[in-house]
């Protein structure tokens, strides 16, 4: 059987930052018996422990483009940890990017995911301090929890 | 003038941006940094139980949860007018300690580590925790994540939880500890505290016993003198938990000692145009530009700060560190910024000792851990040190305890002058002429950065995972892009 985590990250109380977080609470409710669900508010070497033993990971996040990126929020963008070289919250002062997180669990003889999807939300306010989704946001919230079930097979 | 600008700052928390302004002769004109504005902190809180604040001001930031939790803790301790039992003081300790273990660790590891045990000027590629274990050896790495989950095993045993305590109480903690999870965390301290000092050799082999390397942290382009501050206890040694603030001059003398409680007597904030951030600085001396000195009110809280001003440490191994430390690099106080990382784990090992001490004290199983509050004063302080400075928690509530106002000091905004300071110096230190700016020379500018570890707590996301570093030099006559350079992580 495929061990599967989906693990939803941000902050939760900096507005549409937290919608990882809320995503994953509501996956849990509905999620298959194979998949375990967790939510982190921090990254780094911590990514290591939490992803270590599982075949596949689904992490939610929200994210900020830079201007001129071409998307609003509410728009979810999906990754795969191939694409990623760092990156702010997987690679900041006290993280190691999600990449290196992965290749340092491997060199140490864990078992690391083979596959690491990231799902995140373009997000509109994530910098000021509030427990309220934007409209967009939560909107997009609601299209994620199904996204999240077809991408571990549970929908 | 020219503008170089090197944005983001890889590997600092959140997304900073360092400006350095350069005129036609490449000569440095200024250098500041900008990181974005976190808002609404303030209203966030006003109108909540005061209590909830040691729950929502970890939450500021992922970096160091718990040092907000040991702040907001004291500070409510406070507001209620209460004092912790001994017992529930030692466990707030203790768990304080060892995730002290953890911070300082991974800031060696994963943010200095490669900037010493690679080189300055290596290829970014394998200046990381890669090429470090790649170069000392995968059993380092190992020991960190061995020392990282026993850790975090005792942070939620008391705790409650690894990541976000939720044990702080007003009057205490929210539970004992059995002997059983007693005898656990004296086994997991005495580990951490072995890895301290393999820690510890390391450094030695690495960087102390490289000349050139040595040499960089004594150089000029890396020091300031300032005044430095730092918690001590009664015979003014180091302590994270608890204790008064003390000050010291460029000189090593001490300026002031105060209860933390009177933190607004005797610091000051000055505002910059260009930064919302505020740099405080000292009242009793006053603020006189960003320049070093005994007449500049400008200070530094951070491991370098607290080892210049306490008289020494209060665990053994810890103590004959501290002055070795000392007597390598020519006497108290010591000025040099880089040796902030060897100030860091002289207090990593510290941190491991202490824990360990707390851990076997028979008072640590004392089911008396709470003193129930009577009454409510109204106001309060808090104030730790916090891996990266001096952290101060003042709240104000109305009589039934609801927040009124909040006012934090945090760790690394005490250090906004001196960080402004040491990354001009830097630069004009490495810029020396030329138009062509490489890796490695950025990459000196940002050490002087690294080494007072900033965390400004911001969530902004850069997807889909590049962190370029941007340099651009432009012409200030026409604007035009002289040249430009760009790397990812």
């Amino acid at each position: 059987m495929t061990r599967t985590l989906v693990l939803g990250m941000g902050n939760p109380i900096l507005s549409d930052d937290r919608v990882g977080l809320l995503v994953a609470e509501r996956v849990r409710a509905v999620a298959p018996p194979h998949v375990d669900v967790e939510q982190s508010e921090v990254a780094g070497l911590r990514l290591l422990e939490l992803l270590r033993g599982y075949d596949k990971v689904v992490i939610l996040d929200a994210l900020k483009s830079p201007a001129g990126a071409g998307r609003s929020p509410g728009d979810i963008v999906r990754y795969e940890a191939s694409e990623f070289r760092g990156g702010h919250r997987y690679g900041s002062a006290h993280s190691i990017g999600l990449a290196t997180a992965l290749e340092l669990g491997r060199r140490l003889g864990y078992h690391m995911p083979a596959e690491v999807v990231v799902l995140a939300v373009e997000a509109e306010d994530v910098e000021t301090f509030g427990e309220e989704l934007s409209p967009a946001v939560a909107a997009a919230a609601e299209r994620l929890v199904a996204m999240v079930l077809e991408e571990v097979g549970g929908a | 003038m020219k503008k170089v600008s090197v944005d983001p700052i890889t590997r600092l928390e959140g997304h900073g941006k360092i400006e350095i302004f350069v005129d036609d002769d490449n000569k440095v004109q200024n250098v500041y940094f900008q990181i974005p504005e976190l808002r609404g902190f303030e209203r966030f809180c006003v109108g909540r139980p005061v209590e909830e604040l040691a729950r929502i001001t970890p939450r500021i930031c992922g970096v160091c949860p718990e040092a907000h939790h040991m702040a907001a803790t004291k500070a409510i301790d406070a507001v209620f007018g209460v004092e912790a039992p001994p017992a529930a003081r030692k466990l707030r300790e203790l768990l304080y300690n060892t995730f002290y273990v953890t911070d300082h660790a991974t800031h060696f590891y994963i943010l200095a580590g490669p900037d010493f045990i690679m080189g300055p000027e290596a290829d970014p590629a394998v200046r990381n925790i890669l090429g470090v274990i790649h170069k000392v050896g995968l059993e380092t790495a190992g020991a960190l994540i061995k020392a990282r989950a026993e850790a975090a095993e005792l942070i939620s045993m008391i705790g409650g939880k690894q990541i976000h305590p939720v044990c702080g109480l007003p009057g205490g903690v929210s539970k004992a500890i059995t002997p059983e999870e007693r005898d656990r965390m004296v086994e997991i301290t005495a580990g951490l505290v072995e890895f301290a000092k393999f820690t510890l050799k390391l450094f030695d082999d690495v960087v102390l016993a490289n000349d050139a390397y040595v040499d960089l942290i004594k150089s000029d382009a890396f020091t300031h003198q300032t005044y430095y501050m730092g918690m001590v206890d009664e015979n003014n040694r180091v302590n994270f938990y608890d204790g008064t603030i003390r000050v010291v001059g460029p000189d090593g003398a001490e300026l002031v000692k105060f209860e933390g409680r009177d933190y607004l007597q005797h610091l000051a904030e000055h505002v910059e145009p260009y930064s919302y951030l505020v740099y405080p600085y000292l009242k009793a001396v006053g603020w006189k530009g960003f320049v070093d000195g005994k007449d500049s009110g400008v200070y530094r809280a951070s491991p370098l700060s607290r080892l210049n001003a306490a008289d020494g440490m209060a665990t053994p191994a810890a103590q004959e560190e501290y002055e070795r430390f000392f007597s390598t690099l020519g006497g108290k106080p010591v000025h040099a910024t880089l040796a902030t990382h060897w100030a860091r784990l002289v207090e990593l090992l510290y941190a491991a000792e202490r824990a360990h001490e707390l851990a076997t004290d028979p008072e640590i199983v004392d089911p008396n851990v709470r003193t129930i509050p009577e009454g409510i004063v109204g106001e309060g302080v808090g104030v730790v040190e916090a891996p990266r400075g001096t952290l101060y928690h003042h709240y104000k509530t109305d009589d039934k305890g609801i927040t009124t106002a909040v006012n934090l000091i945090v760790g690394t905004t005490n250090n906004n002058a001196a960080i402004s300071m040491s990354l001009k110096k830097a630069a004009e230190g490495v810029l020396t002429g030329g138009p062509e700016i490489s890796e490695g020379t950025l990459n000196m500018i940002e050490m002087a950065f690294r080494a007072y570890d900033p965390c400004f707590g911001c969530a902004t996301h850069t997807l889909p995972g590049d962190m370029p570093l941007e340099v651009t030099v432009r012409r200030r006559s026409t604007g035009e892009v002289v040249t430009s350079a760009r790397r990812n992580m």
